[in-house]
């Protein structure tokens, strides 16, 4: 594997991904731009717009057509929060020229129809199709409303509102249903403009190319000239968060469940350098995999979950804890994980926890570069963060992590938010 | 070993059935990651059976075959060794499904010292009044979130609309009344009559030297045979549905139906059947037809609905699952589609989409090494090569869709399950 990147224009970046480990091509368009109460609505609309037609294929169908003559390829597109910031995803992945039966060059068209969604869409008037707009918006309300079919991310995502309120990385990705129906064609058409004329734009290609070949194709193609150089708009430190809280702010919602969801949003306030690496390796002790404290204690020896884990969100630096329980076991799992919490901060795990922990994450990072997917989001993080760390250089800042590190970390570490999603009444 | 190789797609599959009757599938790939996958043939519809010698009827309770799968890992030396496997830094897991069982894990590195562990624990249980007990809870907490998830219940829905009899009905995981009847001699019975090397294949794929492997592997085998067979009893199952229609009211924003159609033929080729029915829902309510089109535009339709053709040797069914504030508008659109094809015919046009398409769909499966290795071992249970999906593209003709689609996709066969 290699990776290779190269500045097109100011703020927009091709990132070639020269890999034999494949039998498909991956193209992937990424904007990132700040999230905000006032325009994250928008920003998940925008991705609903441009996958109903470009100016050549100006329906749904046609682009749906064009991708199975492309030997079944697959477009997908969406939003996703990373940090303060949001970022429109729009991939293509069609099987390798190497495959194709008719010697068709799959790959450029890949690339092409991929450009032509994003920065050639349909028009009528210069304006985005309004056509489309009354359907994907119902779409969009739609998609925010179906929030409540899992009830685990939904949980998540209740307690992460809670804790950072209306603003940032506290806002739901796709936005609010009561944006929803005041957004019309020329605003979304404005805001579109906007948003490819003044964003960060990444442009990933992984596969087995030649870079010369597609550089070419690039720089020949007329929705590439059209963008402007541009400054790139976005907040690039996310990681301080709102000061300390006080008191524990505790919220139960009542719904028709079997089961209670306990999500657990921590703060972190310690400010050590390589923050990171430590925050990955405590977070691995604390409850990533089954060596975890949680999963050891809650589930292993108390039994009262079958999942117990925790993620740690490393953009915004902040973990959430999350468990499926028992209603009534509720204070009963809020006390182990407390006691677990104390532990650490104690410095009650042994060095062979640590190296179970770098291990464990290591073995992870190892599996970043055996999926297309995954890499791709690995390097669009560091791409945001500004870290452009390569691989081998992010597993040496697990490694060198020592165990006092982490108790000065898990110092810092205090709990903001309990949130339980339980039984009706 | 035994090579079966495929140009197209320039993989090679080479299997060799050892003497015990264990057979070792080997895919290498030069990806550096490592998986392996060890499966015996038991899952949930496995609930009565002749152990080896016995002329009693044994039936056992729902959701023990997932049970045992969450005990094995349990050691004498009172080690753990999923606990063990992830501390080595490899990825290990286990799942049940319906009619098998397979413990894994995967790694780019520490792959040897692992497998020590791994071919130890799979081959040696280690139940105990106090183990088993332990497991109760948690196990109850796994299906307490099934019992929240609206894909899960829409399924078991439409298997207990479709089936009488048949142990499809059963809940892979049991219920909570089921589980608790599950003791430690009960664990050991199934695992001595299932966890034989005549039931079971262990396959490896990615960056392996086949024969090497298989000389390791070979050296770390302890289990034996016994020389009686273990007989297995299924139900009868009617020809007939048992009810065309089943709903249930949960927590979610929008109806999510699950139109089903039972096929009582279980003895046709069902690789190429698989293939055609895919096609098939590309060419009646895909992305590019006109029928996906209204409903899309009409806010009837918010995705693409999927199919998926679910077999066994005992079972098999047609599922096509969407979201719809009108399921009945599109019950009845699909429907009618159906009807429309099987009297006009497939256009040239579409049927070449659809292949074309169905082709790369195959292709893209062998990336990963995990699914090729998963599918290569629930493969192997229905007597099926994987490789053969490549020849059966090449095979299918537009004739042969149609019939399917005459004989499959019959009225009085289809059951709609919707959670509102």
């Amino acid at each position: 594997m290699s990776k290779k990147s190269i500045e097109l224009k100011k703020g927009i970046k091709v990132h070639f991904i020269n890999t034999d480990l494949y039998k498909t091509d991956l193209t992937c368009i990424i904007i990132t731009t700040p999230l905000k109460r006032e325009t994250v609505t928008k920003n998940a609309l925008i991705p609903f717009m441009l996958r109903r037609g470009t100016t050549k294929l100006p329906n749904q169908y046609l682009i749906s057509k064009e991708l199975q003559n492309m030997y079944g390829a697959s477009f997908n597109c969406g939003v996703d929060k990373m940090g303060d910031n949001v970022v429109l995803k729009f991939c293509i992945e069609s099987i390798s020229n190497e495959y194709a039966l008719n010697n068709e060059d799959i790959l450029k068209m890949n690339i092409e129809t991929l450009l032509d969604i994003v920065f050639n869409p349909a028009k009528v008037n210069d304006m985005l199709n309004e056509e489309f707009l009354e359907v994907e918006k119902e779409n969009l309300k739609d998609i925010i409303e179906s929030k409540i079919d899992d009830k685990d991310s939904y949980s998540l995502e209740n307690c992460i509102s809670n804790m950072y309120g209306d603003s940032g990385f506290g806002l739901y990705k796709y936005g609010y249903v009561e944006d929803v129906d005041k957004i019309t064609i020329e605003e979304i058409s404005e805001y579109y403009n906007w948003l490819i004329s003044n964003s960060k734009i990444d442009l990933f290609i992984s596969g087995n190319f030649d870079d010369e070949n597609i550089k070419n194709l690039l720089n020949n193609n007329e929705n590439i000239k059209k963008l402007n150089p541009r400054e790139e708009n976005y907040i690039l430190d996310s990681t301080t968060g709102k000061p300390k809280v006080e008191k524990v702010n505790e919220v139960k919602e009542e719904m028709d469940v079997t089961q209670g969801k306990l999500v657990i949003g921590l703060d972190i306030t310690s400010t050590q350098e390589n923050l990171r690496g430590i925050g990955n390796v405590y977070n691995s002790i604390l409850g990533n995999g089954a060596n975890s404290m949680l999963f050891q204690n809650v589930r292993e020896k108390a039994g009262l979950a079958y999942s117990a884990k925790s993620v740690f969100f490393k953009q915004k630096n902040n973990i959430f804890i999350r468990c499926g329980i028992q209603i009534e076991n509720f204070e009963k799992a809020v006390d182990i994980i407390k006691v677990q919490l104390e532990n650490i901060k104690k410095g009650e795990f042994s060095e062979e926890d640590v190296n179970n922990a770098k291990t464990f994450l290591i073995a992870g990072i190892k599996n970043v570069e055996e999926e297309q997917d995954t890499e791709i989001i690995y390097y669009i993080g560091q791409e945001i963060s500004k870290t452009n760390l390569t691989i081998q250089e992010y597993m040496d800042n697990i490694n060198k992590v020592s165990k006092e590190d982490i108790i000065e970390f898990a110092k810092s570490v205090d709990i903001n938010t309990i949130y339980f999603l339980t039984k009706n009444n | 070993m035994q090579v079966i190789e495929n140009k197209q797609i320039k993989e090679k599959l080479y299997t060799e059935k050892l003497d015990n009757g264990l057979v070792v599938m080997v895919l290498p790939k030069k990806t550096r990651k490592k998986y392996i996958v060890w499966s015996t043939n038991f899952g949930s519809i496995d609930n009565k059976f002749y152990a080896p010698g016995e002329d009693k009827l044994t039936v056992v309770p729902d959701g023990i075959a997932h049970y045992l799968e969450h005990k094995l890992f349990e050691q004498e030396n009172g080690r753990n060794s999923l606990d063990v496997l992830t501390s080595i830094g490899v990825d290990a897991n286990a799942y049940t499904t319906n009619d098998h069982t397979a413990y894994l894990y995967e790694c780019t590195d520490h792959f040897d010292e692992a497998l020590d562990e791994f071919m130890n624990y799979v081959q040696n249980p280690y139940f105990t009044d106090e183990n088993v007990e332990k497991e109760r809870g948690i196990i109850e907490q796994e299906i307490m979130m099934y019992d929240d998830y609206p894909e899960w219940k829409v399924y078991m829905n439409a298997m207990k609309a479709m089936y009488k009899d048949n142990e499809i009905n059963i809940d892979v995981a049991g219920t909570v009344q089921t589980i608790a009847e599950i003791d430690k001699e009960k664990l050991y019975k199934i695992y001595n009559s299932f966890y034989r090397p005549d039931n079971m294949i262990l396959v490896l794929a990615g960056d392996f030297v086949p024969e090497e492997i298989l000389e390791k592997i070979k050296s770390k085998i302890t289990m034996k045979n016994v020389d009686k067979k273990t007989i297995r009893k299924y139900n009868h199952e009617q020809k007939e549905i048992v009810n065309h229609y089943i709903e249930k009211e949960m927590n979610i924003s929008m109806p999510l139906v699950l139109m089903a159609y039972k096929d009582n033929d279980l003895t046709s080729n069902k690789v190429k059947k698989d293939l055609a029915i895919d096609m098939l829902g590309n060419i009646l309510f895909g992305r590019s037809t006109e029928v996906f089109e209204k409903l899309y535009e009409d806010g009837n339709l918010i995705a693409e609905p999927t199919i998926d053709y679910e077999f066994s040797k005992t079972y098999s069914h047609v599922m096509i699952q969407f979201q719809s504030d009108n399921p009945d508008v599109v019950i009845k659109e699909i429907t009618n589609k159906i009807e429309k094809v099987k009297k006009d015919g497939i256009t040239d046009e579409d049927f070449q989409r659809a292949k074309k398409k169905i082709y790369g769909e195959i292709v893209k499966d062998y990336n990963e090494v995990s699914n090729i290795a998963t599918a290569i071992v629930s493969d192997y249970f229905k007597n099926i090569n994987t490789l053969d999906y490549f020849n059966a593209v090449n095979e299918i003709d537009k004739l042969y869709v149609e019939q399917v689609l005459k004989e499959l996709f019959v009225e009085d066969l289809k059951v709609v399950s919707i959670i509102k």
